[in-house]
């Protein structure tokens, strides 16, 4: 293995540990995704730790397996700043899904 | 990856003015392969995002109640039903690959031949059984009357985005085991030590490729892990 | 680029053309310094066969004239298409074979032809893969593999388009907005096969998109030469990659709705389809919501308008800035337009769906961001109108065309305004004020600049002037042509003519309209058959066209500086230029010419007070 090589192979990959403990803790994370519906959970609690469950599993497999977290900036902003466009979509969609159901319910039982 | 020169850099958000006011890249260090990877997968975060929108939407709109996916995706083991065993058991399957395949990025880079391939290997056989359950999880489904057009617990379209998103996604694990079986054979052949020009592109073979690869496979992944929370679990 | 990112201890410092720190710290002296190359030389692959140079050729330079020639071809069969409706709108009953069935399965694949397969994929695929290796100093496409096959995956949209004409039911007929559930229930023409086509033409068309754009991106974001920062880079770069970046987000939308209309129409699922009852027979369909489909469509729709404008809006900057011989007023300005536009466009979608019966609070919010938009819009106008005061203006067929363009613009931007307000929209919307507007705004507009552009990269193109004389006759037809098509159907739109309509039957308005609309038809012949004299200038122009030599225009940007012109594969020849400024250099005080290129070092120009960039 020549000189380049060597450099290469110190800076370019990361401890086998690391990837372990992140393995790791998708299975936790996954096992307690799982115990929301096993205990049954209803209501604000059961959406908001599904929730958290599901943004720390995506997380750490963005940040650690697909190696975002050491890649520079100018990429992490690049690949997060659109996300802005689904998210204001999903607010949006929320919203309009409450106004269907309610025009639903009003004209189909109610009778408008 | 990160690169020695890199280090020699201004890093966070100072580094990020820096790149982005410099010449010739934006991102350093980053190959064209892998920056064309990480800007598809944006592109199709788009299409699952709106697939998922699309569903949600229907789902909170719908007057027909919903069937209770606990229910629906549970397995009978010894004659009582626990609720989405499977969905559980390919997860743990989904998420093992995904495990399996970040360290084949990582030997690959080390320019461990075998242990990469073999690596890939064993992530290739976790997408298959994953495919494989997918493919029980549906028979199972269809054989209790649920069809795209219709949906004996409730609301129709249930049944309409369940095959279609889960379609969808499957298909992509399918093309990412085709793609694993080929780079793992190309492995254990030594195209990326000797940098053997590819067949459709004639470009030289390196080992960026492993972990382009490996985005893509965890970009599956991931998906995975919002269409569990937000249709097995919601 | 296949090799690792270069070991060779490279200075990865910031660039300016001042002072230069090198790798032992000490400040240089030489103001000519660029910082050395981080990438090795791109491997390309050289065609030796007629069908590895001409058919499935990886040169991006010809995969633009093979984009370009397409789009031109589906943009003629649209045209022709315009024609037919405005003979019937004109001279109803003249021709019998346009039913009312016809009619609308014209305007249906009109409007699709013109926006999507036209304009899209003239704009991004023919100028886009033309300009874009040239202008930042490429040798090539960063994945010319893939660049060819996203071509031919265009071809393929196209050709299952077209034949969606030979197709039992003809095309869809659904209007190009596709609107489920009519677009696939029996009574619209083409509900069967027709829409199917459609759907599956849309959808060739984004993956074949998809390969192309991520080549156009990382092109400009990781493949530009030595000195070249992206704040020196052209605003056509600018406008071609924001509205790549845009296509690549906002595509996404379109092909599900695709996906989900398909599934509606093959499976009969109800993603779209509410209970329907159709002739006394209930249909199996239920529960599902039209409007959905609307949001997933204007989520793209909007977008769509500025992949097509934003090109434009970039490819206009570099013509008037070179036609007027003075920088472009406000550069970054221009830049931050640009790429403020692009992401407020994706908020503003449902401005196209006032009166769907959204959320009845979605009306004030998009109504205000959709008026904030204007804001960056009104500024690039601005921009432009104050780089042309006291500029040494040429008064040539391509400058001819940027006024076309900056007219009609504004023309179109101001009904915008109109139409962006919920309360006025509503009287408004499905009428031909509608139609007047966009088709100035996103018709004629960019139309004009792809026109001009024409005329100005011709010579680089194919190395032979295109002439003058024809250009201008040419111009005023187009130029007043269009402006008598479109500008008497904003008072159509007022007296409350709607849009889609085959006739318009025994409407106490008919009596004011009926002359008008004799006029227009009789303008929009006209108007088609001046391209005629574009496409004689264009083949004539071939053979007997003035040679153009080497930078025929006295332009400053990489394009017209490649060792061969026209550009031969690989661009550059031996060696990849070096960029020590901006291409706005235009009459520098102190400068002994009137232009500096991109390439003169500051050493040659040291008397010149040129911009710091
Ligand atoms: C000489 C050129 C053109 C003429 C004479 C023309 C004429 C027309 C006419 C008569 C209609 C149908 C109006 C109706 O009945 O509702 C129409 C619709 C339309 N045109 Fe054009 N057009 C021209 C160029 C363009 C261009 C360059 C574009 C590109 C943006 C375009 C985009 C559209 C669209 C999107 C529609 C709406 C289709 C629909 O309602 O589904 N047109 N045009
Ligand atoms: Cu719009």
């Amino acid at each position: 293995m020549d000189e380049i090589q060597k450099k290469k192979q110190a800076t370019s990959t990361h401890k086998l540990g690391v990837y372990l403990w992140i393995w790791g803790l998708l299975f936790v994370l996954s096992f307690f995704s799982y115990l929301v519906d096993w205990f049954q959970f209803q209501g604000l609690l059961r959406h908001s730790l599904i929730l958290i469950f599901m943004f720390l599993k995506a997380g750490l497999i963005m940040a650690f397996f697909m190696h975002l977290y050491w890649e520079r900036y100018a990429l992490v902003s690049v690949l997060l700043w659109p996300m802005t466009a689904v998210v204001g979509f999903i607010v949006l969609m929320a919203a309009e899904a409450k106004y269907t159901v309610f025009t639903r319910l009003l004209y189909f039982f109610i009778g408008g | 990856m990160s690169d020695n020169s890199l280090n020699n850099l201004p890093g966070g958000f100072k580094g990020m003015s820096h790149d982005m006011g410099s010449d010739q890249t934006a991102f350093k260090g980053a190959q064209w392969g892998k920056v064309m990877m990480w800007i598809f997968l944006l592109s199709d975060t788009f299409i699952f995002s709106c697939f998922l929108i699309s569903y949600m939407k229907g789902r909170t709109s719908t007057v027909v109640d919903w069937p209770n996916t606990s229910e629906v995706f549970s397995l009978h083991v010894g004659g009582v039903p626990v609720p989405l065993l499977l969905i559980a058991i390919m997860t743990f399957v989904l998420i093992t690959s995904s495990g399996t395949m970040a360290l084949a990025v990582k030997y690959g880079y080390e320019r461990n031949r075998k242990m990469c391939g073999w690596l890939i290997l064993a992530t290739a056989i976790g997408g298959l059984t994953f495919v494989g359950m997918q493919v029980f999880e549906w028979s199972k489904l269809i054989h209790e009357g649920v069809r795209p057009w219709e949906n004996p617990f409730g609301a129709k379209q249930f049944g309409s985005f369940f095959f279609m998103i889960t379609g969808f996604h499957g298909t992509h694990v399918s093309i990412g085991v085709i793609f694993l079986f080929i780079y793992a054979r190309k492995v254990f052949r030594g195209d990326f030590d000797n940098a053997k020009r590819g067949f459709f592109t004639t470009m030289k073979s390196d080992y960026v490729a492993i972990e382009i690869l490996g985005l893509y496979w965890h970009f599956v992944d991931l998906v995975w892990v919002f269409i569990f929370a937000f249709f097995y679990l919601w | 680029m296949s090799d690792e990112y270069n070991q060779k201890n490279t200075p990865l410092e910031a660039q300016s053309s001042e002072t230069m720190t090198d790798i032992s710290g000490t400040t240089s002296k030489d103001i000519d310094y660029v910082r050395p190359a981080e990438l090795p030389e791109q491997d390309l692959y050289h065609g030796h066969s007629f069908i590895t140079k001409w058919v499935f050729c990886q040169d991006a330079k010809v995969i633009g004239v093979q984009y370009f020639l397409t789009a031109v071809f589906t943009g003629i069969v649209g045209l022709v298409l315009s024609w037919l409706m405005r003979l019937q709108l004109g001279y109803p009953d003249l021709v019998p074979f346009i039913t009312a069935e016809h009619y609308y399965q014209f305007v249906t694949m009109h409007g699709m032809i013109m926006v999507v397969y036209f304009l899209t994929a003239l704009f991004l695929g023919g100028f886009g893969n033309y300009l874009i290796p040239l202008m930042v100093g490429a040798r090539d496409m960063v994945f010319p593999y893939v660049n060819m096959v996203s071509f031919w995956m265009f071809f393929i949209a196209v050709c299952v388009l077209m034949a969606s004409f030979f197709v039992p039911g003809g095309p869809t007929g659904a209007g190009w907005t596709l609107y489920p559930p009519q677009a696939i229930l029996p009574g619209t023409p083409g509900s069967n096969m027709g829409i199917i086509l459609m759907l599956a033409s849309l959808s060739l068309f984004v993956i074949g998109f998809t390969m192309g754009g991520l080549n156009y991106i990382i092109t400009i974001l990781q493949a530009r030469t030595r000195g070249m920062t992206l704040m020196r880079m052209p605003l056509t770069i600018w406008g071609i990659f924001t509205a790549t970046a845009l296509a690549m987000l906002a595509f996404p939308a379109l092909l599900v709705s695709c996906i989900m209309m398909t599934l509606d129409k093959m499976l009969e699922t109800s993603f779209f389809m509410p209970a329907i009852i159709q002739a006394g027979e209930v249909l199996d369909y239920g529960g599902g919501s039209p409007v959905l489909f609307q949001h997933l469509f204007w989520f793209f729709g909007h977008p769509e308008v500025y992949i097509v404008a934003l090109p434009a809006f970039g490819i206009v900057s570099d013509l008037i800035s070179v036609h007027a011989r003075k920088n472009i007023f406000g550069y970054r300005m221009m830049v931050w337009a640009i790429v403020g536009i692009g992401g407020l466009s994706f908020f503003v979608w449902a401005h196209h769906m006032y009166v769907s019966g959204m959320n009845p609070w979605f009306g004030f919010f998009f109504a205000t961001t959709t008026l904030i938009i204007a804001v960056p819009t009104a500024l690039k106008v601005y921009n432009w109108i104050i780089t042309l005061f006291r500029a040494n203006i040429r008064m040539n067929t391509v400058m001819l065309f940027c006024l076309g363009f900056i007219v009609t613009f504004v023309n179109g931007g101001i009904t915008g305004i109109f139409l962006g307000n919920v309360a006025v929209d509503i009287p408004l919307s499905d009428t031909y004020f509608v139609i007047a507007h966009f088709h100035m705004v996103m018709g004629v507009a960019p139309l004009m600049v792809i026109m001009g552009a024409v005329y100005h990269w011709f010579p680089l193109v194919t190395g032979r002037m295109l002439s003058e004389k024809l250009g201008k006759w040419h111009f005023w037809f187009t130029f007043l042509g269009a402006y008598s098509i479109y500008f008497p159907m904003h008072y159509l739109g007022f007296i409350g003519v709607p849009r889609r309509y085959f006739e318009m039957y025994d409407s106490p308005y008919v009596a004011s309209a009926t002359g008008m609309n004799e006029f227009i038809t009789v303008a929009a012949l006209i108007v088609g058959f001046a391209q005629f004299i574009f496409i004689y200038n264009i083949v004539t122009s071939l053979s007997i066209g003035k040679p153009a030599g080497k930078n025929p225009w006295k332009a400053n940007s990489l394009e017209w500086l490649t060792p061969e012109v026209p550009p031969a594969h690989g661009n550059w020849g031996e060696k990849l230029p070096v960029i020590h400024r901006w291409p706005y250099d235009f009459n520098v005080p102190g400068a002994k010419e009137d232009y500096i290129t991109q390439t003169t070092p500051p050493s040659e120009v040291m008397s010149a007070e040129v911009e710091k960039t």
